[in-house]
């Protein structure tokens, strides 16, 4: 049966006629393989990678191997690349929505130290005692009562 | 299949005993296991008002007490807990939900001129989690209450005794709540429009709820995760919010904030989509610059987004975050302004009907303004320190959420009332107790303007001697507004018994709510409709002119 | 375009009188009705996955805010993440993702056969998604009982009896991550196999076939997003750049 008769069926051409095979994609077990085996290679460069000392560059190097696994599950495994645009839209936006809360969060943290430099001229400030709360030891009889 | 034409019906009243949906099943099971959109609309709708009488009593206990300097109730501890109990009814409980799901639930996939959502158990579903998230609040005030104010800052929130976990839990309940209704919007906009209702042939009031909609999926979730964390911390001290084990708190801040200034927005979009709606009908015009109205809710949604540091100018925050968040905090009011513009420009040589809906309509005009333009000021990063915690922020956000958002959800019950339930209601009484709110809400919140702006820190039980006048007037204010609402349930709750039965078409709308009995039968239509013409074409109803 | 049949029998389960599309199935199999507010079966399907697409959304906000505040403590703490990470076994985690992975795969093939009215496959290949998810589970108690053993504990109760943490500030907030991010991640990874095994229970009656395998897409989709998270989880906690 033809994917193409299986269509027409389930826009009602022969109604009553049972849907055997869908009218939607329908992935090849080639490419469901080819893609998992590409998930495995991609794996064994991520263990191997974090084998070697690349300095900063290790943690880029690791998101962007797991950005392309991703990628590939999503586009094939999860069907998106025959999907309808809406959804990509949509699950590709919840993406660029989280990057937000990455992008001024770590802003934040990364300029917490910079002064600004018109206050700078100004007057010289003193170290404030109270913030980077990190620097201070955990202290063993915390309690959380 | 017909075309929509409500001009031969719009004076049809509803033939007594023709099947409705509130008499097409009876019993308890009914309703408690209903899948009718409008059913599940109806039973947030009693939710909802419930928690807003309930926040609204605290509120007046809240003015009561500060009726004199050293506080006239309560001793400070209680008096934490009542203004967080306060500000956690009225927003998780009452304004977040109040719209999108009591009316949305019930005009939107009528608007839309579908038969049900598109994801019916999913509705019902979510009704029922909004529902424990209500028990656990309850629970919580059993076993100790919360005194934390209703952002739940760390490390405060990890010390106090009081019952944060509860808390926490029944608002991470009605976040999915929340999350699910928004999801159920956006299927049913995108997938159960009636033919040839083009996108830009929808109601505003849909366009409006689709934004939040947009914004309940992609900011709850963070605050999930968020309170999710804060219960962790206080069940088994993970630290990431705790600084006694090397956490930041500012972090939380940036979590709480990524998804309470959309938050914000959740509150005042789908009340701006309901002003349009009102001020069109009663007006007799489309709304003025229909498409940068349409776009402008999308516009606030996606800036919503770049501007939550702006509530954390005193936290310790870095001063380039800060200038970034308080440039693009002002950009929010490009989008708010053009549609304020647009409905004075819409009010501007219409036919105006005033009604009640209308008159809430021109309430929340005025405040809306004002409550728009007192946010420049605390967007302004050298002007929000000196405000920051005072009661300038408490009356700002009060008349946007409550002056604006409240109002135009009463407007909104006030239009639709007669289509959900059949029946009108007394017009005096209604126009009376919408001009005692109107006197009595600005008369609760201007002084605070006033004070705040000269000093006055919120939240405290007691306050010094000097702030006493201005703190009276705002307290025989709040009483004002009681006795406003106290005689909206009063005459709302009389015209349920039926004394004045409502036309099919109360106030000549043509959106396709208004093309179904009033009320509307099981499955909204009794033919599917079709559209034709543009939104909001008025010419169909007097065709001679 | 279409020309909808009536529903003979009462299964849409709506309020009062319902009826609704009958998508025919092949012998061996239960016809779907579609339901009531519904024009088209398209329809329907069309809904349902815009809506479990936006469901995902939200998962990946979730786990985002999890992931943002990884990003911002180890950008605090370099040297913990970087001490606690050598903690964790990378080879009990290698295998974990693969496991994972593999069990993508046979859902991809789960769902093929669904869409071929390959019953017998379809139970297959599902069932083999479960027991990876089970075998993901056995390997993750083995990681877990091996922390628990050195004092690498949650939050309040972290001991690090062994002083492995010795050398560094604050240790226990990488465990604290670990902990809850792989904890939130096992809880959907078991709500994954629950799902999964509801869709093997339809599937043995027939219910999916090529006219209707929307169950077997959906489940499929939050099963690929488990693995799609742990694929970020693997490098950023045992591999700790
Ligand atoms: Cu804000």
């Amino acid at each position: 049966m033809s994917a193409h008769s299986a269509h027409a069926e389930a826009h009602g051409h022969a109604p009553g006629a049972p849907v055997l095979v869908t009218h939607h994609h329908v992935s090849t077990v080639a490419i469901l393989t080819k893609v998992f085996l590409t998930l495995v290679i991609l794996t064994i460069i991520t263990v191997g990678v974090s084998q070697v000392d690349f300095g900063s560059a290790n943690m880029v190097i690791a998101m962007l191997v797991a950005a392309v696994k991703a990628a590939l599950v999503m586009t094939f495994f999860m069907h998106l690349r025959y999907d309808t645009a809406i959804n990509n839209i949509f699950i590709l936006s919840s993406f660029a929505f989280l990057a937000l809360l990455f992008v001024f969060t770590l802003t934040d943290f990364s300029t917490r130290k910079a002064v600004n430099p018109i206050h700078a001229k100004r007057a010289p400030i003193a170290e404030p005692d109270t913030h980077y709360l990190w620097k201070t030891p955990r202290t063993k009889e915390h309690k959380h009562e | 299949m017909t075309t929509y034409v409500p001009v031969a019906e719009t004076e049809a009243r509803q033939e007594p005993g023709a099947p409705h949906y509130l008499n097409v099943t009876h019993g308890f099971r009914s309703w408690a296991l209903t899948l009718d959109h409008k059913r599940i609309g109806l039973m947030y709708l009693i939710g909802t008002v419930a928690s807003f009488l309930i926040g609204g009593l605290l509120a007046l206990l809240i003015r009561v007490h500060l009726w004199k300097p050293e506080g006239a109730i309560f001793d400070p501890e209680l008096y934490n807990q009542v203004f967080t109990l306060h500000g956690v009814f009225m927003v998780f409980f009452f304004i977040i939900p109040a719209i999108p799901a009591a009316l949305g639930n019930f005009v939107l996939p009528m608007m839309l001129g579908a038969k049900d959502v598109a994801l019916p158990r999913l509705n019902l579903a979510s009704f029922y989690l909004w529902l424990c998230g209500l028990v656990l609040a309850t629970i919580a005030i059993i076993f100790g209450g919360v005194d934390t104010g209703w952002t739940f800052y760390t490390p405060y929130s990890i010390q106090t005794p009081t019952a944060v976990i509860w808390m926490g839990l029944g608002i991470f309940m009605v976040g999915f709540s929340s999350i699910f209704t928004g999801l159920n919007f956006v299927v049913t906009t995108h997938k159960l429009r009636a033919p040839g209702l083009t996108w830009f042939r929808m109601p505003l009031f849909i366009w409006a709820v689709y934004s939040t909609s947009l914004l309940q999926i992609l900011a709850t979730p963070v605050l999930g995760i968020t309170l999710l964390l804060l219960v962790f911390e206080r069940v088994y001290g993970i630290g990431i919010f705790d600084p006694k084990m090397g956490g930041d708190p500012v972090l939380f801040q940036h979590f709480f904030w990524f998804y309470s200034h959309p938050a914000v927005y959740i509150m005042i979009l789908p009340a701006m989509g309901v002003i349009s709606e009102v001020i069109s009908v009663h007006c007799r015009k489309p709304v003025f610059g229909y498409r940068m109205v349409a776009f402008s809710s999308l516009a606030i949604a996606v800036i919503s987004f770049l501007v939550w540091g702006h509530h954390m100018f005193t936290s310790g925050q870095s001063e380039w975050a800060m200038m970034a968040f308080s440039f693009l905090t002002f950009f929010v009011g490009i989008p708010s302004a053009i549609k304020e513009f647009n409905w004075v420009a819409t009010v501007w040589q219409g036919s105006v009907a005033l009604t009640t809906p209308m008159l809430y309509a021109l309430v929340f005009l005025i405040i809306f303004a004002i409550g728009g333009l007192t946010g420049i000021f605390l967007a302004t990063l050298s002007v929000n320190i000196h405000l920051h915690m005072t009661y300038y922020v408490v009356a700002h956000f009060h008349y946007v959420m409550m002056g604006s958002t409240a109002i135009a959800f009463f407007a909104g019950v006030h239009h639709w009332w007669p289509k959900m339930f059949g029946v009108m209601y007394s017009e005096a009484w209604a126009k009376l107790s919408c001009l005692l709110i109107f006197v009595g809400f600005n008369l609760t919140f201007l002084p605070q303007f006033i004070m705040g702006s000269q000093g006055q820190i919120r939240r405290y039980a007691t306050y010094l001697e000097r702030w006493t006048p201005y703190h009276q007037a705002s307290t025989v204010g709040a009483v004002i507004l009681g006795v406003g609402f106290a005689i909206m349930v009063a005459y709302l709750l009389h015209s349920l018994l039926g004394v004045r039965k409502a036309r099919r078409n109360e106030w000549g709308g043509v959106t396709l709510e208004w093309d179904s009995p009033s009320p509307p039968p099981l499955e909204n239509f009794e033919r599917p409709p079709v559209v034709t013409r543009e939104v909001y074409d008025y010419s169909v109803l007097n065709p001679k002119s | 375009m279409h020309t909808p049949q009536e529903a003979g029998g009462h299964g849409a389960g709506h309020d009062a009188h319902h009826h609704g599309v009958v998508v025919p199935a092949p012998p061996g199999f239960v016809p779907h009705v579609v339901a009531h507010h519904f024009d088209t079966a398209e329809a329907e399907f069309s809904a349902d996955k815009l809506a479990m697409w936006l469901f995902l959304a939200t998962e990946v906000l979730l786990f985002g805010g999890l992931f943002a505040a990884y990003f911002y403590y180890h950008g605090v703490y370099p040297e913990t993440f970087k001490v606690g990470g050598h903690q964790l076994n990378w080879r009990l985690g290698a295998l974990n993702t693969l496991i994972l992975l593999f069990s993508s795969y046979t859902m991809a093939m789960g769902v093929r056969a669904a869409q071929l009215s390959q019953k017998a496959l379809m139970q297959k290949m599902l069932g083999i998604t479960v027991l990876c998810g089970l075998g993901f589970l056995v390997v993750k108690y083995f990681e877990y009982a091996a922390k628990v053993s050195h004092g690498l504990v949650p939050a309040r109760w972290f001991s690090d009896h062994d002083h492995v943490m010795a050398g560094v500030e604050n240790g226990h907030l990488f465990f604290n991550f670990y902990w809850t991010m792989t904890a939130i991640h096992g809880l959907h990874v078991l709500i994954g196999m629950l799902l999964i095994l509801w869709v093997m229970k339809g599937g043995a009656k027939g219910r999916f076939y090529g006219g209707y395998y929307l169950p077997v897409d959906l489940v499929g989709l939050y099963w690929h997003l488990v693995d799609l998270i742990w694929i970020f989880l693997f490098p950023l906690l045992y591999l700790v750049p």
